[in-house]
């Protein structure tokens, strides 16, 4: 079944037209409208007729201090917060699969804060991190740290939002790698264990590699949707003091619905595509040359 | 297997950290739900009956309907979100079959012309010809599809696109960010919905919206979990004369199982919670939890308990999931079975 | 118990007369009225659903969104014309945005008794714009200062008091009173704060700017140039009266409890209900539950907003003085509205259900109902003091009501922002407003940059368009 036959076999066309056209007739619309208001000047209101105003929308946002600034927080987050949620992810996915004590137990509790909405999250987060009446601040006075700002200063609100994307999100790291340890074949290891290799090296040279693609794929995911973060700044800190930790979604958001600039929000939209594209291909490209190197 | 012993102990005691670190924020809900507004108001309260005296007002306010109605979003949020799930997570799987089985090769320049001739068409026929929306899309789309199809025939210049390309595809629709494409969809739908076929606030609408937004995680996650499938059981099946669809429900997706849970939970998570689309496509009939979550904090401040309560009802349907789903990949019960 | 009977009793008189005539026949109609999440105002939209509903025959939905979204939604549904929407229930600064979308409220309800029982301040201005009467109030709303009487009537902080500052202890009649109290029972080692603002963005924090910019900005001599100047449409936000208030309102700070720059206008009503703080300033809802749940019940006194003896004058450049203190108290919010898209399919049957909402019977009793979120904004609502037993001891409710009907009647009493493109505006505000407070920047420096981003707004938008509609929001007529 290589060569001609995978080439020509018709059938693939039914296996995977479905899916393209769903895709397709959904995201299609959305992005001609979004390219052509782009070049657009379009309100909402004030109600002012549309007009064309060729690039003058990108202009305005790469020449913006604003958008310079929230695509710094934004990577910052993401970034950071994906580290962790992979590193953590995979321990306890490894943990889970070598069923350590009670792990029917941690395999419920641990998918829990995947599942609950995130402007929930984010009002939970608000309650536990209230520099006050929350318990954090309770745990942060009793350790000498006195009373935080955690929201209100900067450099504590990012970590505070990078800690709460962590939290929600190493699950869904913890679950495809634990899916993808179960599928791994199991003669592999039984060979390998018959032969003594240590498990150091049986992760370096063994798991690791066969679950790189798997890895691969899951840190995409969480750098696509990561970078989309906004309930979490918009309910906790609105972005402040300033702009400080504004989110390009949160920036886009309040162009586009709070403002309804259309057209400004159409172009910044395209601007963070690039951005994303930028850093998903970088990333891909980094991942292959590493994936060759253990292939 | 001293160095095994050792691993396992740090492995449990992470997990205990890791349950401590989950766990907290979930019971500090937990309570809450039953604090009345003074052991909130003046300082962290932790245990119920040592710290304060707790009540269940903020459950009876929540089920006597004065903060919204839980049930009907519910139903809607369950059924929606099933059955966007499941056809996600299927059709998904086929289209992720298709890429590990099969080449795909299409010429860029094809590709190219796609986009050209949908938006400059839909420009020309909504812009000058006055076209409406639904129908202007529907003619390009055909037209853009037959001609790129028919193009990619005939050999084109340029470089030509792999089936890595084509996933990259899939996953680049969840690149864009949500704002104008849900103001986008808002706008299609209220236009077909003016050409006499309702998609505002129907099952159908929300359906169809949301398995377009699984269909990305679907199709790039299953596309690993179906590459560790060793292929030889397959050929032989086809030496049999299988049909390849019977292959792939018979003896594909049984063999992936652990990874099709895996992947269902994840696009229902995502679908569960999904805010903007809700938004902008329900009104009153369809209206989803994350919207009415979203309410209760309202312009009046934030009534912790409530929230709380909020929180609860919507987080156990994803419990009783969660436990059945986690069973279900037990390790050792599936895998074990198949290889 | 009693409320309920009584509401009970009231539906059913409103019903027995007309159950069987449905009167007027709206058999089949089923209205969607939609505005954010209960139990606040679409507890009282659902209330009064049930006696239209008995009274017409036709059916009431209420839809309920969240407040943050509640904008956006209307507006992306009114300007597509889905017609999802029969009645909502909006926020009047939002008005200006609408209005193109909104039909007129039909003449016959704009006469009457029940109509000039309406306060004229709701009545003649927020309801109105470019002269039409787009909406309906349904909800009064202004700013107001509680105070507790536990303390301000206590004989030895009296004493105390006058000893320290030279003045008898009474209700603050100016914003420097004011802050000689929050200093005198900022008492931070007995848990007892000064005062509670709300200074979180996001969390109603610009309203409590405006309300200590209305006492130096809101000057009488020049009516209508708080926010802008009214003949250029020049923004004055950065002007000496603006800049005053700023720094009292970052002063006040010092006197709230500690982690305040988190605090939204939720935040504030439990710490004065608690008795946490000696005094808040917030909206009517604090009075409320500080006599009902809270644990000052009985000591809750209410007093219009300090005012002021000096007032900054654009025109002239300098600062008018006044022998008598000049109250601008400020309408923040300005309450809750009803009104019916244009593209509403049944606007006859919409506008009678609006009618039932805010006609005196059941309006009175949705402003004395517990979580409904409606305060006063009708004459009858002041006068009928017996209604509110429930809720407050005679005095509680006098002081209350008393300094409600004064604010509204104050001479100089202060509009809230309203104008196209309302959010745009309160964006850069709120932003610039969040580094002048955690003291990223000057309040001067804020300020400067608030006012140079409303220009470049008003210039964007159009300046001739933006001015007139100004002028009609602050009851100027046209240039």
């Amino acid at each position: 079944m290589h060569g001609d036959a995978v080439r020509h076999d018709k059938v693939k066309y039914a296996f995977i037209w479905p899916a393209f056209i769903i895709v397709l007739v959904i995201s299609i619309f959305p992005l001609i409208y979004a390219l052509t208001v782009s070049f657009q000047s379009v309100r909402l209101v004030p109600p002012l007729p549309p007009r064309f105003v060729g690039v003058d929308n990108y202009v305005d946002i790469l020449s913006s201090q604003r958008f310079w600034g929230s695509t710094w927080t934004t990577a910052t987050i993401v970034f950071v917060s994906v580290a962790f949620q992979y590193a953590l992810g995979f321990l306890l996915a490894l943990a889970l699969h070598h069923n350590v004590r009670g792990s029917s137990l941690y395999r419920v509790v641990f998918l829990l804060p995947m599942f609950i909405a995130p402007v929930c999250v984010a009002l939970i987060a608000r309650m536990v991190f209230h520099p006050y009446l929350g318990p954090v601040n309770d745990a942060m006075v009793g350790l000498g740290f006195g009373n935080l700002p955690f929201l209100t200063e900067p450099a504590l609100a990012i970590m505070v939002l990078i800690s709460i994307e962590t939290w929600q999100w190493t699950p869904f790291v913890t679950l495809l790698m634990l899916a993808g340890l179960q599928s791994m074949p199991s003669e592999v290891f039984e060979a390998a264990r018959v032969d003594d290799i240590g498990p150091w090296r049986r992760f370096w040279d063994l798991t690791f590699p066969m679950l790189l693609p798997l890895s691969v794929a899951v840190i995409f995911i969480r750098l696509i949707e990561g970078f989309k973060v906004i309930d979490t700044v918009f309910v906790l800190t609105g972005g402040g003091p300033g702009t400080a930790t504004e989110t390009l979604t949160l920036f886009a958001y309040n162009e586009g619905f709070k403002k309804f600039n259309l057209g400004m929000t159409s172009a910044l939209s395209f601007v963070f595509l690039i951005v994303v594209i930028v850093f998903g291909t970088i990333y891909l490209a980094a991942a292959r040359r590493l994936m060759r190197r253990y292939a | 297997m001293m160095e095994n012993r050792s691993l396992r102990i740090v492995g449990l005691v992470g997990c205990l950290v890791w349950l401590f670190f989950s766990f907290f924020p979930l019971y500090w809900v937990f309570v809450t739900a039953f604090k009345p507004p003074l052991a909130v108001s003046q300082g962290a309260t932790y245990i119920p009956f040592v710290d304060f005296q707790p009540t269940v007002q903020a459950f009876r306010d929540a089920f006597s309907g004065i903060r919204g109605d839980f049930f009907g979003p519910i139903m809607a949020s369950i059924s929606i979100s099933l059955v966007a799930t499941v056809l996600s997570v299927f059709l998904g799987a086929m289209a992720a079959y298709a890429l590990v089985r099969f080449e795909f090769r299409i010429r860029l320049a094809s590709g190219l012309m796609f986009g050209v001739i949908s938006i400059g068409g839909f420009v020309l026929l909504n812009g000058l010809f006055d076209i409406g929306v639904p129908y202007a899309l529907l003619v390009v789309l055909v037209l853009a599809l037959v001609v790129s199809i028919w193009m990619n025939r005939y050999g084109l210049p340029g470089p030509v696109l792999g089936n890595n390309d084509v996933t990259f595809w899939f996953v680049s629709q969840r690149m864009f960010p949500p704002i104008v494409s849900a103001f986008a969809l808002f706008l299609l739908y209220a236009e077909i919905g003016r050409a006499g076929f309702p998609l505002l606030d129907s099952f159908f609408g929300m359906v169809l919206a949301y398995t377009a937004f699984g269909l990305p995680f679907a199709v790039w996650l299953m596309r690993d979990f179906f590459s560790t499938v060793p292929v030889e059981v397959e050929e032989a099946a086809q030496v049999d004369n299988i049909g390849r669809m019977r292959i792939f429900i018979q003896i594909v997706l049984p063999m992936s199982l652990p990874g099709l849970l895996a992947t269902s939970m994840i696009v229902l998570a995502f679908i569960w919670n999904e805010f903007l689309f809700a938004l902008l496509l329900t009104s009153g009939d369809w209206q989803t939890l994350p919207i009415l979550l979203a309410g209760q904090q309202s312009s009046r401040g934030d009534e912790w308990w409530a929230i709380s309560v909020a929180a609860l009802i919507a987080i156990i349907p994803m419990v009783v999931i969660a436990a059945i789903l986690g069973r279900m990949m037990r390790s050792g019960l599936l895998s074990g079975s198949i290889k | 118990m009693k409320r309920l009977l009584l509401s009970t009793v009231a539906f059913a008189a409103l019903g027995a007369g007309t159950a069987m005539a449905c009167e007027p026949d709206y058999t089949g109609v089923t209205l969607n009225v939609s505005t954010q999440n209960g139990p606040a105002i679409a507890s009282a939209l659902a209330a009064a659903a049930v006696g239209w509903e008995e009274r017409t025959c036709g059916t009431v939905n209420v839809i309920e969104f969240p407040f943050g979204e509640l904008y956006p939604k209307f507006l992306t549904a009114m300007s597509q014309q889905t017609g999802d929407f029969d009645v909502i229930g909006f926020v009047p600064a939002w008005l200006p945005d609408f209005s193109t979308y909104l039909s007129s409220m039909p003449v016959e309800l704009q006469e009457g008794s029940n109509w000039d029982d309406i306060h004229p301040v709701y009545r003649e201005r927020l309801m109105t714009w470019n002269g039409e009467v787009k909406s309906a109030t349904m909800d009064g709303d202004m700013h107001m200062l509680n105070l507790r009487a536990d303390l301000l009537e206590d004989p030895e902080e009296m004493a105390a008091f006058e000893a320290a500052y030279g003045y008898p202890l009474a209700a603050p009649v100016t914003w420097a009173q004011y802050y000689d109290q929050a200093e005198f029972f900022h008492r931070p080692d007995d848990g007892l704060f000064g005062t509670a603002e709300a200074y979180r963005r996001g969390g109603q924090q610009f309203w409590y700017f405006f309300s200590h910019a209305a006492s130096y900005t809101n000057n009488p001599s020049n009516p209508g140039s708080m926010f802008f100047d009214p003949e250029t449409m020049d923004a004055q936000i950065n002007n000496p009266g603006w800049l005053r208030a700023l720094e009292e309102y970052k002063r006040g700070l010092d006197f709230n409890p500690p982690g305040a720059l988190n605090n939204g206008s939720g935040d504030v009503r439990p710490l004065y209900a608690g008795g946490t703080v000696a005094m808040n300033i917030d909206w009517a809802d604090s009075g409320v539950l500080g006599s009902t749940e809270g644990s000052i019940e009985g000591h809750v006194r209410t007093a219009m907003l300090p005012g002021s003896t000096e007032i900054w004058n654009h025109v002239s450049g300098e600062w008018d003085t006044f022998d008598e203190v000049v109250h601008s108290p400020f309408l923040a919010f300005g309450g809750w509205q009803l009104a019916v898209p244009a593209d509403s399919e049944n606007p006859e049957a919409a506008w009678d259900f609006v009618a039932e909402v805010i006609s005196p019977e059941v309006s009175g009793q949705a402003i004395v109902t517990a979580n409904s979120g409606v305060n006063p904004y009708r004459f009858s609502h002041y006068d009928n003091l017996e209604n509110w037993s429930s809720v407050f001891s005679e005095e509680e409710a006098a002081s209350y009501l008393g300094a409600q009907r004064a604010s509204l009647d104050a001479p100089n009493v202060a509009l809230d922002l309203r104008l196209p493109g309302f959010f745009s505006y309160t964006e850069i505000l709120e932003i610039e407003l969040s580094k002048a407070l955690a003291g990223q920047v000057t309040p001067q420096e804020a300020l400067d940059a608030i006012a140079e981003g409303w220009d470049a707004l008003t210039d964007e938008f159009g300046r001739d368009t933006q001015l007139a509609a100004y002028r009609a929001s602050v009851g100027l007529p046209p240039l």
